[in-house]
């Protein structure tokens, strides 16, 4: 066997004594390190701005666009509440009013509060770790310009009359038989935007792992990193069911196979189970993240670092998880058998002990710190009021026989309102006050925030308070009007005009945070006196994040580490320069943060928003059953992803070696499981396999749910077809992994040969998968369907995995990819261990199961 | 001056590729408890079939589940070794503390996998009937 060839490792000392960390850096050496950081993170100026793809640009934008779709949102209740204020009002007619219910809960969902959480901490996250950036900022860039052009797309459906109107949870078969566009604009809206999330959750985690500054252990991360990474796991774990209902529902919307049809076999329980399994967790991947922001405002406020750190980590890991048990509390009324509820029952009380916990140890730490109120803490102290009775509704209603009293009703609505406001709206305004000064280098104002808290808090309980009152009374949600017979025409009244207080408070926030602030002069850098890395940045601002990646040995470094602002600032710390003028970041390892290598970093391109408008092209034409513009758009999507690919990663580095600062030397190139790379796309799979799983789940599902699965007498999937396809994935797999080990060794021709055999098998096993089950009619029953909808799964990752072969064959060709510089090959053999199995189970539920299970 | 390539500290603290993901183990016990027992009733009530044989086999999954999650706490416990160094922050730039703050992170997520499980089971021994 030839030998392997290697990157250098790192050389040099590590970790940094104090000795080498005083030594002062000589004051030219400061200036070429700035001058070349600020070259090499210049903003784009001018039209040009618009391609920035630095996190602090992208962050503000998508911040900004999640609180305009919240302001909308908002101005949709706020209609609402017209309608409702008297019986019989016909501000809005029931069709519009069904269109706006509809549109303002799938919006604040959607549209604010998980991209909210996104941007939120592609904004932060990297100052909290001292990372310059994320680590694939045109990811960033990508999935922000889909969120916009998603959003518009949902929301915009308003203005044409044609919006969705079955509610955020689209239910089949109402939603199913509904003969306009706005399912569609629902389902393929929302599914462009999903894919942005998990995109935005793949970087999050990532960022979180792999990019902290040496020495920052896990133990020393802040906490706000490990809430990312829980909440990033939780959408990487409920986002695919949801995408795998929303394939199955477009498919029965566009080509009638019958999932949800019980006529023919399908089951519309089926959708509800995917949803919840998405929409339970939901509310935790919107709450976590929001007491994330608590939890970095907290121990501000006490000056003290925060009590029971490890108790926090528990509470965050222990909801993610219990969160997931959770989804048929929103389905107490379906008619599962009752000994099922009481699982779902028993495990909502459960979530409690954890969520809890995490609210005592925050009380703990301001009682044993000295607090100084501040207006961010004014806040959360009004977020912890609101959840904490929004959280006791909750444990009411996890009780089933009360769940049946009130399903339905305003009772809900006001128990929802109260957790998401308290546990989520309250603490993001928190969090604006508390940074805005790091991300606008201004301060907003004290007096302002004092009347917008007062009219948001006390608007919100005159609003909601009342509510949990006229669900007892019996007013079913959703009604768009009531009889004046039927006594809740006052406590009605009452809610509107705390929504318009509500709505006064967000006018004052919003005029507080967008009025000109040029008078204001230069602001204190720390001026909330805070212990971790995000106020140790520049005033007034500079691009590069950090100006040197310190060394960390503490969890709250501005007030533990002597002198640690001073020495980042001198450039005494890591990368201080860069002398290519390229944007670069240190990666570590994941538990103990040991640097491992410098990465490269993408800088400003129109190509990720010209991606995103061909991604939106192939998501929305659908919408209105065009398909061969999709088509096209989806094509020319890929063309933009592989030449961006293709021009800004994986580049064979100019030196094997860079010097990184204080006598630490470290590779410019990796490839493998060190890499950013490779953790993305272990992470991605991790998701997609969930949704693979989902479409599987409903197979057996039917199974259960249906005694005519599969039907007496039905035809089945051709089982030499299956073996085939089976077999010819199992090859081009085992291809695609030669390829790596004998380009890894030097042969690069072997590997040159083997991805061709690779691309040859996979072409073969997607054919021999479709004649399995072309022969079937999918419209026919819901079991062709499924075997269908499988098969389609199944095809399309194999395209995409054909794609990846030829790519790194081009790379082979064109001198890209390398023995040494072999990151493609490592990265596409994941994805392909991922396609090896798919086709393994596939194969198995199209040619086995059905056999056995008649 | 200490080498990047050389391990100053103890070796049975070093950089534990595993132990992030060992942290996750008690939760994922109660994870598959959960699926199982969910499913398996699921079928059972689909299906019409007798609930004496779902109580016993959910029943010893239970068992196995809890002393699963006793052993991984045990485990926790000891990493964690509070009661010889009555430690509590593991807040320290060392292999050790790092060591012990994963232990005590998985020691609390077994006590909460503990109740989960104990809770999910209760429905099985309460209800006589599937209805």
């Amino acid at each position: 066997m030839t030998e392997k060839l290697h990157m250098p490792a790192p050389e040099g000392p590590y970790p940094p004594t104090e000795e080498m960390l005083s030594v002062p850096v000589p004051h030219e050496e400061q200036e070429r390190g700035k001058a070349e950081l600020r070259a090499a993170w210049k903003t784009p100026t001018g039209w040009r701005y618009w391609s920035a793809v630095n996190n602090t640009e992208v962050g503000v934008w998508y911040t900004l666009t999640a609180f305009g779709f919240m302001l909308l949102a908002g101005l949709l209740a706020l209609a609402m509440r017209v309608q409702l204020a008297f019986p019989g009002m016909e501000f809005l007619d029931a069709d519009r009013f069904n269109q706006f219910f509809t549109m303002h809960g799938s919006a604040m969902m959607f549209l604010f509060a998980v991209p909210m959480f996104e941007a939120i901490s592609i904004l932060l996250l990297p100052a909290f770790v001292g990372s310059r950036d994320m680590p694939f900022p045109r990811l960033s860039a990508y999935g922000y310009w889909c969120f916009l052009i998603g959003g518009i797309f949902v929301m915009g459906s308003l203005l044409f009359d044609a919006g969705p109107k079955a509610g955020w949870f689209m239910y089949p078969p109402l939603a199913t038989k509904d003969e306009g566009i706005g399912p569609d604009v629902w389902l393929l809206g929302l599914s462009f935007i999903e894919v942005a999330s998990i995109a935005a959750a793949v970087e999050l985690i990532v960022g979180a792992l792999k990019c902290r500054p040496p020495g920052m252990r896990v133990n020393l991360m802040p906490l706000y990193a490990w809430y990312v990474l829980v909440v990033g796991g939780m959408i990487l774990f409920a986002f695919p069911p949801l995408i795998a209902g929303d394939f199955l529902f477009e498919l029965e919307r566009s080509f009638d196979w019958p999932f949800f049809d019980p006529t023919r076999g399908g089951d519309p329980m089926l959708w509800q189970h995917l949803f919840w399994i998405f929409g339970h967790p939901e509310v935790y991947i919107v709450f976590l993240p929001s007491i994330a922001v608590a939890a970095m405002i907290v121990p501000t406020v006490a000056q003290r670092p925060m009590v029971g750190y490890s108790w926090i980590v528990l509470s965050a890991v222990g909801t993610g998880f219990l969160s997931f048990g959770l989804w048929v509390h929103h389905m107490f009324t379906t008619g599962l058998p009752q000994i099922s509820l009481g699982f779902f029952s028993a495990a909502s009380e459960a979530v409690v002990i954890p969520t809890g916990i995490q609210l005592f140890a925050f009380v703990a730490t301001l009682m044993v710190g000295r607090v100084k109120m501040s207006l961010p803490m004014l806040w959360i102290a009004g977020a912890l009021a609101i959840f904490v009775a929004g959280g006791l509704t909750g444990v009411m209603l996890a009780i089933v026989p009360f769940n049946w009293q009130v399903h339905d009703t305003y009772f809900i609505v006001a128990h929802l309102h109260y957790t998401i406001f308290g546990g989520m709206v309250f603490p993001v305004i928190a969090g604006v006050y508390y940074f805005y000064p790091f991300f606008a280098k201004k301060l907003l104002s004290e007096r302002l925030g004092r009347w917008s808290f007062w009219l948001i808090f006390s608007g919100f309980n005159i609003t909601f308070l009342p509510m949990h009152m006229t669900g007892l009374q019996g007013m079913p949600r959703r009604v768009f009007t009531y009889p004046e017979d039927s006594g809740w025409a006052l406590l009605n009244l009452v809610s509107t005009v705390g929504a318009f207080i509500i709505a006064a408070g967000f006018a004052v926030f919003l005029y507080d945070l967008l009025r000109s602030k040029k008078h204001q002069g230069q602001i204190p850098r720390n001026p909330w006196g805070a212990g971790t890395l995000e106020f140790s940045h520049d005033v007034p601002e500079e691009s590069w994040g950090v100006r040197s990646i310190p060394y960390i040995r503490s969890r709250y470094p501005l007030w533990q580490q002597d002198k640690i602002v001073e020495r980042m600032d001198a450039g005494r710390f890591y990368l201080p320069d860069a002398p290519d003028h390229q944007r670069e970041t240190i990666v570590t390892s994941v538990i103990d943060a040991k640097p491992l290598y410098v990465q490269p970093i993408t800088g400003p391109a129109w190509i990720c928003m010209l991606a995103a408008v061909f991604t939106g092209g192939a998501f929305i034409f659908p919408t209105f059953h065009i398909y061969t513009p999709a088509i096209v758009c989806a094509a020319f999507a890929i063309v933009c992803v592989c030449y961006w690919l293709w021009t800004a990663t994986a580049r064979p580095p100019r030196s094997n070696m860079r010097d990184a600062g204080l006598g630490l030397r470290l590779p410019t190139y990796a490839s493998g499981p060190n890499t950013v790379g490779w953790w993305a796309m272990w992470i991605t799979m991790l998701g997609d396999s969930t949704a693979f799983a989902s479409l599987v789940f409903g197979f057996f599902f039917y199974w259960t749910a249906r005694p005519d699965f599969p039907p007496a007498g039905a035809e089945h999937a051709i089982g030499l077809w299956v073996a085939l396809a089976a077999l010819l994935l199992v090859v081009s797999w085992a291809a695609t992994l030669t390829a790596r080990e004998v380009n890894h060794r030097g042969h690069v021709n072997a590997a040159r040969l083997a991805l061709c055999v690779a691309i040859a098998a996979a072409l073969g096993g997607a054919g021999a998968a479709y004649l399995a089950v072309a022969d079937l009619d999918p419209t026919s029953h819901v079991y062709p369907a499924i075997l269908w909808a499988l098969m389609v799964w199944l095809v399309v990752h194999v395209g995409a995995g054909v794609i990846m072969q030829g790519y790194c064959l081009a790379g082979s060709l064109a001198g890209k990819l390398t023995p040494l510089y072999d990151a493609d090959l490592h990265n596409v053999a994941l994805f392909w261990h991922f396609i090896g199995l798919k086709a393994l189970v596939t194969a198995a539920v199209l040619g086995l199961v059905p056999g056995w299970l008649t | 001056m200490t080498d990047i390539n050389k391990h100053e500290e103890q070796k049975r603290f070093r950089a534990e590729a595993t132990s992030l993901w060992k942290i996750t183990f008690g939760p994922l016990v109660w994870a598959v408890h959960f699926v199982a027992t969910y499913g398996l009733t699921a079928l059972t009530c689909a299906k019409g079939w007798p609930l004496d044989p779902l109580r016993i086999g959910v029943g010893v999954g239970t068992v196995l589940a809890l002393a699963g999650i006793l052993w991984l706490g045990w485990g926790a416990w000891a990493q964690w070794d509070t009661l010889r160094d009555r430690e509590w922050e593991n807040d320290a730039p060392t292999d050790e503390d790092r060591h012990q703050f994963l232990g005590h992170a998985a020691f609390l997520l077994s006590i909460i996998s503990f109740i989960g499980v104990v809770y999910v089971a209760l429905p099985i021994l309460l209800f006589g009937s599937c209805q």
